[in-house]
């Protein structure tokens, strides 16, 4: 009885680390890309535990990276190179939604993965000089609206409207 | 062996040649305000409908495809796209087993929608190609799988597909 016990636990824990593994992946290449260091977020543990106790807007589970001054910001005439970075990103994540925006001055890329009943889902907003990932774990429900209304999700995760 | 697979591979050519592929639109991203690209590939449509409960006719809806692909584009201004620039995905659905369906109408801006479907050849659509173009917005949609065409308006406003209201549609005689 214990040993399939321990066997799921530890397969539960190994997919929970392999999504660790995929966020960190993408920050870490977002550092060397771009040549900075993302910065320390306050509280970010509180703020996952409240998630997922609470669950607001179908998401129960939460990381954060948030970078400032971006050594090359990605203005608009470098949107293909951006695109060409963002899909070379190691990890099972795929890519679902990609906008650029002049008007905003930023791109926004969503990529998924399913993980047992949710959704990992990867959010990248470049802004002209900020960038902000955030990985979280959705329902169906909240995956759908972020691939109808990226803007929704970009205000939603982006650092200018924080 | 090598004659079978050349003879199979001959056979299945006419089949592939039949499938549509959005062509590059980089050069349209380039005049655009802002462009959007959606990627659905079946097992994320799967996964979609899965935990779609509360929309059960969504979710038989989507079993049948294989994906969905959407481009988008909106201009700062009319006239930042010519006819010409959506060309090489009208050339490609032109001729059998596509047709083209008129008497379909965006809700939203009046009748610059276009939708083209493969003829499955049961009674089923293989693929439809909409092409929903307005003077500063051009949104090109790529479905592939079978699906029944009463169906189609169900998946409008969905997954960046425009809302489109299907009145008196009928095929387009070749």
């Amino acid at each position: 009885m214990r040993s399939p016990a321990i066997g799921l636990l530890l397969l539960a824990s190994s997919a929970a680390f392999a999504g660790d593994a995929a966020f960190d992946r993408v920050v870490h290449e977002i550092e060397s890309h771009y040549g900075t260091r993302h910065m320390h977020i306050p509280f970010m543990g509180m703020a996952d535990f409240v998630v997922k106790v609470a669950h607001p807007e179908g998401v129960t589970s939460f990381k954060m990276a948030f970078f400032e001054d971006l050594k090359s910001p990605p203005d608009a005439g470098a949107w293909r190179e951006l695109d060409r970075f963002m899909e070379s990103l190691p990890g099972e994540l795929r890519p679902i939604v990609r906008v650029h925006s002049r008007r905003n001055g930023d791109s926004v890329y969503i990529f998924a993965e399913p993980v047992g009943k949710s959704t990992r889902m990867l959010l990248a907003v470049f802004e002209r000089e900020e960038a902000t990932v955030m990985q979280v774990k959705v329902d169906a429900q909240t995956l759908l609206q972020s691939i109808e209304d990226p803007e929704h999700a970009r205000q939603t995760f982006s650092s200018r409207d924080r | 062996m090598k004659i079978a697979t050349i003879v199979i591979a001959a056979a299945l050519a006419p089949l592939w040649a039949q499938e549509f592929k959005l062509p590059n639109l980089d050069r349209l991203a380039d005049k655009a305000e802002e462009s959007t690209v959606v990627t659905l590939d079946k097992s994320m449509l799967q996964l979609i409908g899965k935990f779609d409960k509360d929309d059960p006719d969504t979710r038989k809806l989507i079993a049948g495809l294989d994906g969905i692909y959407v481009r988008s584009f909106e201009f700062a201004a009319e006239g930042d796209y010519s006819p010409a620039d959506v060309e090489a995905v009208r050339s490609q659905i032109q001729s059998p087993p596509w047709s083209r369906l008129v008497g379909v109408r965006s809700k939203r801006h009046g009748d610059n929608v276009d939708v083209y479907f493969k003829d499955a050849g049961n009674g089923q659509l293989g693929g439809i190609v909409v092409i929903a173009a307005e003077p500063r917005e051009l949104t090109i949609v790529n479905i592939v799988g079978t699906l029944d065409l009463d169906r189609l308006a169900d998946l409008g406003g969905d997954f960046g597909i425009p809302r489109l209201e299907f009145s008196g549609a009928r095929r387009e005689p070749r």
